[in-house]
């Protein structure tokens, strides 16, 4: 896959249409190979009567037929044997449902380049040890899914000191234990070497709520980061704005905005995509976004709502080349935010359905009481 | 915010004014009753003033299908007419004296304090509830629902500056359910907890609530239909169609399960794909607009699609999915009375009518509504055997969410939960 490779070493990541003809190569040789590899993926695009032929240009990409994040969840498919089966990514369980995702060295490696060349655009890497404060899960072996496994590798990017876990291990269950991490809070502000919390925005939102109604605040030490990843899907539209967390991060925690650092990735879509200082996602050169209507799968204009149609050729062992999570979302113009990142950005602004609404903070969203089914319920007059 | 009094305050004076409150409750507990004429006035007065368009704009903010249904049936809940009936219906047109021998009379008085719990986002409960709860006299500490947007409070506002002798009845506060320490606070003044929402919600209220303390849950209910032959087939299913298709199935007594009298799954899925052709006509008369449902049963149906192509069986429930347009039924083997996907995505299942009370036994917990559809001469013979397996209103399948002035709420007259019974030996 040379196309990939090339596009890996392209320089300004968020160059959308200079790396245009590099991203439509890359798919296409994607797509080819996961049809001569994958015999139900090769079903799946004889049904839709579509050739890996058919990606000349970036109209063929959009062409290509996307598989749902819920295909993943009840089927397991990959392109090779699984002796290269180098490593297995398990997505945060819906209704007991998991995706398995595979991937092989060459993706690995793909993953790691992109990540770095993110990372770094963004000045994310540092060797200054710091404190963690993990809002995850603790790591265990049986425990594959994505959310902690990036929460634990991204206490790497720093050196760590110490790391402290919202989410411990017991009885065979994880359970929130914000006192310990409101402890750790107080012990490491008064340390030197800055702090970085990682992990879901709901526990890091309830602790900062905590301090605050107990009158508790903190000035960390400088260069501290609160980075935040696994989702606002369960806040959306309402209960927390990212204004008043911005605003409860610099009162509680001394934490001003362009010290919090959002990601947003999924397991089917190992794409890391960092906000940047107004805080949106813009897509860079390794993936293109779709936003698709929600009845008919017609690609939208931007700035519309609908399906999000996720599409990068970086990984061969399981084909990803076209997903589709369960999210709704939009894209905007990059002109739009001011950073002066031309690229689009992708806002999400919820989850589809009203049933499957259970996602990796569930926990966290049932104590805010923002589970969107328990609200239509109770939403409905008796 | 938080109301009190009369008065808004901010959320910061919330723990001062819980210190203060068990003073103020029992203040206004040594007064003489609330007479309810004086309540029913208010909000006769309130729901006359939301007809008129008061509140328009806040009321524009609210994100609901069936809205405007929604604001009428609100305005209706708080109508003169609407409130003496309830007074009457549910406590007896004599309130006092209700018995009385030669050495001991008997009488029925408010519980006193009643904590509301509102715990979901449909905008005017809290207001209906508080609404309850005066009527019956009571003295009213309110949780607003954590998505509230402030139309509770801008109601109570304009109910109490037209009746300024209800201020000392009306306490609402914005306290997030994690502030565990102020519900606390809150349910040990109560005499009654009144609970709307989930089992989640149910569940953590019970742990809040000193042994002795009234509970009164309105919890989540699930509706069905059962089908056993017909009156007149055509009207009857397509009545069901539109009450699943008007309701959305979002509301307590909306049909999620559509039983068909028989054992046999073929005779199920006959039924179903019939039901996808009544299913249909009504989704053109009343569409779907949640962007959400629709984008669900696309994905759903798309990886069916690829299900066929592959040509591997990947379900695991032997389901089979009729598909019309944004809607579609489901012909489901087994029997479990569940929670359907809702917007006009329901269930059919098999039931015997041998089997009615074994099936709904196991989930008695949840029942309230049934819509029957049958030929007349078994209608009261099916009707008593769902009746008497637990479930408390069975209507015509089309009328399943009407709502018959007078009729009981979950099994019971509200009021009467709201209130005591005192006797005084003389």
């Amino acid at each position: 896959m040379r196309s990939v490779s090339r596009l890996l070493r392209y320089k300004n990541i968020y160059d959308i249409k200079g790396s245009e003809s590099l991203f439509v190569d890359a798919m296409r040789e994607n797509c080819r190979f996961q049809y001569d590899n994958s015999e139900d993926y090769r079903k799946i695009l004889d049904g839709m009567n579509f050739s890996p032929d058919d990606v000349k240009d970036i109209d063929g990409v959009a062409r290509i037929p996307f598989l749902p994040t819920l295909f993943f969840k009840t089927h397991r498919i990959t392109s090779y044997k699984s002796t290269k089966h180098l490593y297995k990514a398990t997505s945060s369980g819906t209704n007991g449902k998991f995706s398995e995702i595979w991937f092989d060295l060459g993706s690995l490696w793909s993953a790691m380049i992109m990540s770095l060349k993110i990372l770094k655009h963004w000045k994310l890497i540092s060797a200054r040890p710091c404190n963690y404060i993990v809002f995850g899960y603790q790591p265990k072996r049986s425990n594959k899914t994505a959310v902690s496994k990036t929460a634990f590798l991204t206490t790497l990017l720093a050196p760590a000191l110490h790391r402290t876990y919202a989410l411990k291990y017991s009885d065979g269950k994880y359970e929130p234990d914000l006192e310990t991490v409101l402890e750790a809070i107080q012990k490491y502000s008064t340390k030197k070497a800055p702090v970085r919390f990682m992990g879901f925005p709901s526990y890091t939102f309830f602790v900062m709520q905590m301090m605050e109604e107990r009158g508790i605040s903190v000035k960390l030490p400088k260069n501290s980061k609160i980075m935040l990843a696994g989702g606002w899907k369960q806040f959306y539209k309402e209960a927390v704005d990212k204004k008043t967390f911005y605003e409860l991060a610099r009162k509680t925690l001394g934490v001003e905005e362009e010290n919090i650092i959002e990601y947003y990735g999924a397991v089917e879509h190992p794409i890391l995509y960092a906000d940047c200082p107004n805080h949106h996602f813009h897509v860079p050169v390794y993936s293109r976004v779709i936003i698709r209507d929600v009845n008919t799968f017609e690609p939208l204009p931007n700035g519309q709502t609908g399906l999000v149609n996720l599409i990068t050729p970086l990984y061969k062992a399981t084909p990803l080349l076209s997903v589709m999570p369960d999210d709704l979302g939009i894209l905007h113009d990059g002109c739009k935010c001011g950073c002066g990142i031309e690229s689009p950005y992708l806002e999400i602004i919820g989850r589809v359905g009203l049933k499957d609404v259970k996602t990796c903070a569930a926990g966290a969203a049932d104590l805010l009481n923002t589970n969107a089914l328990s609200k239509v319920i109770e939403g409905g007059e008796k | 915010m938080i109301l009190a009094n009369g008065v808004v305050l901010e959320t910061s004076e919330q723990n001062d004014l819980l210190n203060a409150l068990p003073g103020k409750l029992n203040k206004t507990l040594m007064e003489e009753p609330l007479d309810p004429q004086i309540v029913i006035d208010a909000f006769d007065n309130l729901g006359k003033r939301i007809a008129n368009g008061e509140f328009a704009e806040l009321i524009s903010s609210i994100e609901m299908s069936g809205k405007d249904e929604y604001i009428d049936l609100a305005v209706r809940m708080m109508s003169r007419e609407y409130l003496e009936y309830k007074l009457k219906v549910e406590l007896g047109e004599k309130k006092s004296e209700l018995f009385e021998s030669n050495r001991i009379s008997c009488d029925r008085v408010p519980l006193g304090v009643l904590f509301h719990i509102a715990a979901g986002n449909m905008d005017a409960l809290p207001v209906v509830s508080i609404a309850e709860g005066l009527l019956a006299g009571n003295i009213n500490i309110l949780k607003l629902p954590s998505v509230d947007n402030g139309l509770t409070i801008k109601a109570m506002e304009i109910l109490l500056e037209f009746e300024p002798r209800l201020k000392d009845y009306i306490y609402i506060f914005d306290t997030p359910s994690s502030d565990v320490v102020a519900m606390k606070k809150m349910a040990d003044m109560a005499d009654g907890i009144v609970v709307w929402g989930g089992d989640e919600a149910v569940t953590a209220v019970r742990s809040l609530a000193k042994p002795g303390t009234r509970l009164i849950e309105w919890g989540h209910k699930l509706g069905f239909a059962y089908v056993s032959g017909y009156e007149d087939k055509e009207t009857e299913l397509q009545e069901l169609a539109e009450h699943i298709m008007v309701t959305k199935q979002l509301l307590c007594s909306s049909c999620q399960v559509i039983y068909v009298d028989t054992d046999n799954f073929d005779e199920v899925k006959m039924f179903a794909e019939e039901f996808t052709n009544y299913l249909n006509k009504a989704a053109a008369k009343y569409p779907v607009d949640d962007i959400g449902a629709v984008a669900e049963l696309s994905i759903k149906r798309r990886v069916q699609l690829y299900d066929d192509f592959i040509g591997g069986d990947y379900s695991s429930k032997d389901e089979v999915v009729f598909y019309g347009n944004n809607v579609s039924v489901t012909a489901v083997p087994d029997s479990e009375l569940e929670l359907s996907y809702m917007f006009g995505n329901v269930y059919v299942k098999p039931l015997p009518r041998t089997e009615i009370t074994r099936v709904l036994r196991s989930k008695k917990e949840y029942l309230q509504t049934a819509g029957l559809i049958c030929s007349p001469d078994v209608r009261e013979e099916l009707a008593m055997k769902i009746l008497r397996s637990g479930v408390e209103r069975v209507t015509r399948a089309g009328n399943m969410s009407f709502y018959f002035d007078g009729e009981s709420h979950d099994g019971e007259f509200p009021l009467l939960r709201y209130t005591r019974l005192i006797n005084i030996e003389k």
